[in-house]
């Protein structure tokens, strides 16, 4: 293995860390792991699984030299051993692009926030974030997944009926008690999973409305692989909405390509 | 006739030292017998108070230190400028707004109006009448009509008399201090600009604090002199390649300084800022000759703000500012819940859009919690250019 023609993208979101090599253009390694308490040592960690991925050029004893790594996500200015940090908004862009040449649009469902972008050819023209506030990001699906006692695969199946109850609440404390009321009125899980993904659909597609919406449009984040998500998304807007299995690697591509 | 307030206020001495430096100071003015009267908007016609022998100063406020206690009178979701300022007058805080014998508002936002009504209660305060348009014989004719019983109100309060002729040389004096104002903040049109959009803001901000004119103007003149010499002898704080940022939105200073400290952290300069604090209040000279109270009333009558509509004349100067200081790009900073600029944010970035001019709006508060997220904004911002 070649180490000097090796790049690291590591994405340090408020929720999960996720990194990717690439070589030529091409994705060599990835992993994920929960971001945790210590970004700088979740983002190391990540590093050296990478590099064992790739073979035994990495020993434990660090990183080696001739590997650049990019940082981007809110944990970027923690991690030392980046050589620069950009933003997750460019990041997320040149990752879509990657993932899906000649892509307008990208909708990012985060942890802690959520973001619509416009693009052409990679290249950011608008963005708009929500970020002071927990409603329509994935901490708010999690939590109301926990309150109905699924995990978020689980929640997602539970979408497959297609039965759906309206939340009133979009702030994420309130909804979390009103789910609590609309189960305990006798409402189905499948009602009441319907109308949490409605909730944070919608205020995605709010968002990207704010930007102007082109096609194709692609969803990246920790949540793309939510088929319910999607489809409910793809309601909102109006128009068809794709993913990638690499989306929630997006961040980090970009990263790489930056 | 009113008495003017001369002790200072009872919590003094739990105040930490510069604030207490403030008091003093503002205490000294108070003995030497000049009334003081406080002001909290670029339309307020300082040279009515300047012809009268007063001592002027604005009262926005630019700390969340005091917005609990306001928010114990005004609802939660009000702008963070109108809840500091109402929260630093009832609680003897802040040294300007203490030592104010008269404070003097405009009905501009809905917010600050119906602020200025419980303001009433505790201060003795004037309201003046701002109309809304810009362009039509009637506004002119109400504006002016507010601006001679402001003039009157403050003949009455302080004991004295307005002559034209002190209202005319304190159009002069004023139109001074406008034309070095605008000097400095013109030195940056130049590439790289000879000193950082942050020290930019503090001198313009900073000026509105100095109560001597001759000191004033004298220390102006300074600032370019020094200014001007270390750019002449290579002095570049800027890099050359740095992007041009025109700041343009609700008023700046103090806490909300940190919006042009994450732009420039991000490796670009703001060149010139079009809000109260900056251009806006400079750009142009108020006419010296004829009726000095019609004068003064068109000349503030024709600044851009969102509380006018049409608010041609804001997008007019943004226009010939972008072009000026060669900018790269526009961010708008707004204050939370301030209805007029927020929803004109739309207007600028429409009409920006059409020139081709890059565009950020970040909407923020008096709190330094959301950092992290303008850092991100505001680096993504200049990544897009």
């Amino acid at each position: 293995m070649n180490a000097s023609a090796i790049v690291a993208g590591i994405d340090c979101g408020s929720a999960a860390c996720k990194g990717v090599l690439m070589q030529d253009g091409a994705i060599v390694a990835k992993a994920v792991k929960p971001t945790g308490w210590n970004p700088r040592e979740t983002a190391e960690e990540l590093l050296r699984e990478m590099l064992l991925q790739c073979g035994p050029a990495a020993g434990p004893e660090g990183i080696p030299g001739g590997i650049t790594v990019i940082a981007t996500g809110y944990g970027r200015v923690a991690i030392p051993f980046a050589a620069r940090a950009v933003t997750e908004i460019t990041c997320h862009s040149r990752g879509a692009e990657y993932l899906l040449p000649g892509v307008r649009t990208v909708i990012d469902i985060g942890g802690q926030d959520s973001k619509a972008i416009s693009l052409h050819n990679g290249k950011v023209l608008a963005f708009q974030m929500n970020d002071k506030c927990a409603a329509g990001t994935g901490r708010f699906l999690e939590m109301s997944a926990a309150r109905m006692g699924v995990t978020l695969r689980e929640l997602d199946g539970l979408l497959e009926s297609g039965e759906s109850c309206r939340l009133s609440s979009m702030c994420a404390v309130f909804a979390d008690s009103e789910i609590v009321s609309l189960l305990a009125a006798g409402k189905s899980r499948q009602e009441v999973a319907g109308g949490v993904i409605d909730a944070v659909a919608s205020r995605a597609a709010a968002l990207a409305a704010r930007v102007e919406v082109g096609l194709p449009l692609l969803l990246t984040g920790g949540l793309a692989d939510l088929e319910g998500l999607r489809k409910a998304l793809a309601v909102q807007l109006g128009c068809q909405v794709k993913t990638s299995p690499l989306s929630r690697f997006a961040g980090a591509i970009g990263a790489a390509l930056s | 006739m009113l008495e003017m307030k001369k002790e200072l206020p009872e919590i003094f001495e739990s105040f930490a030292e510069a604030r207490q430096k403030g008091f003093l100071a503002m205490k000294e003015i108070k003995d030497e017998g000049k009334g003081v009267v406080g002001q909290f908007c670029t339309y307020t016609p300082l040279e009515i108070f300047m012809a009268a022998g007063l001592v002027s100063v604005g009262l926005c406020s630019t700390s969340d230190e005091t917005i609990p206690e306001a928010e114990k009178v005004l609802p939660g979701n009000l702008c963070p400028l109108i809840k500091s300022s109402y929260g630093f007058a009832i609680t003897d805080k802040c040294p300007y707004m203490y030592f104010s014998d008269l404070v003097v508002g405009e009905t501009t936002c809905d917010g600050k109006v119906k602020m200025y009504e419980l303001l009433g209660q505790i201060k003795n305060l004037h309201i003046l009448e701002l109309p809304r348009k810009q362009n039509t014989e009637e506004a002119f004719a109400l504006w002016r009509a507010e601006i001679v019983r402001l003039k009157e109100r403050v003949e009455k309060d302080f004991g004295v008399t307005i002559t034209d002729d002190m209202l005319k040389e304190a159009i002069r004096k004023r139109n001074v201090e406008r034309r070095l104002l605008k000097e400095i903040y013109e030195l940056s049109a130049m590439t790289p600009p000879p000193v950082s959009g942050l020290r930019q803001l503090q001198i313009l901000f900073g000026s509105q604090f100095k109560f001597d004119w001759n000191e004033k103007v004298a220390e102006l003149q300074q600032a370019i002199d020094s200014i001007k010499a270390a750019y002449a002898a290579g002095e570049r704080p800027v890099p050359e390649k740095a992007p041009r940022i025109l700041i343009t939105g609700c008023p700046m200073g103090g806490v909300t300084e940190k919006v042009v400290k994450v732009i420039e952290e991000a490796g670009a300069v703001v060149v010139v800022y079009e809000n109260c604090t900056g251009a806006k209040q400079m750009d142009r000279q108020c006419q010296e000759e004829g009726d000095p109270i019609t004068n003064i009333a068109r000349y503030y009558l024709q600044i851009g703000c969102a509380v006018m509509t049409p608010d041609t004349n804001r997008l007019e100067l943004l226009d010939r500012l972008c072009q000026q200081f060669k900018v790269d790009g526009v961010v708008e900073m707004t204050l939370q819940s301030c209805h007029p600029y927020s929803i004109e944010t739309y207007t600028i970035k429409t009409h920006l859009q059409k020139k081709g001019i890059p565009y950020l709006h970040l909407e923020t508060d008096y709190s330094t919690a959301d950092i992290g997220q303008l850092a991100t904004r505001a680096g993504a911002f200049l990544e897009m250019l």
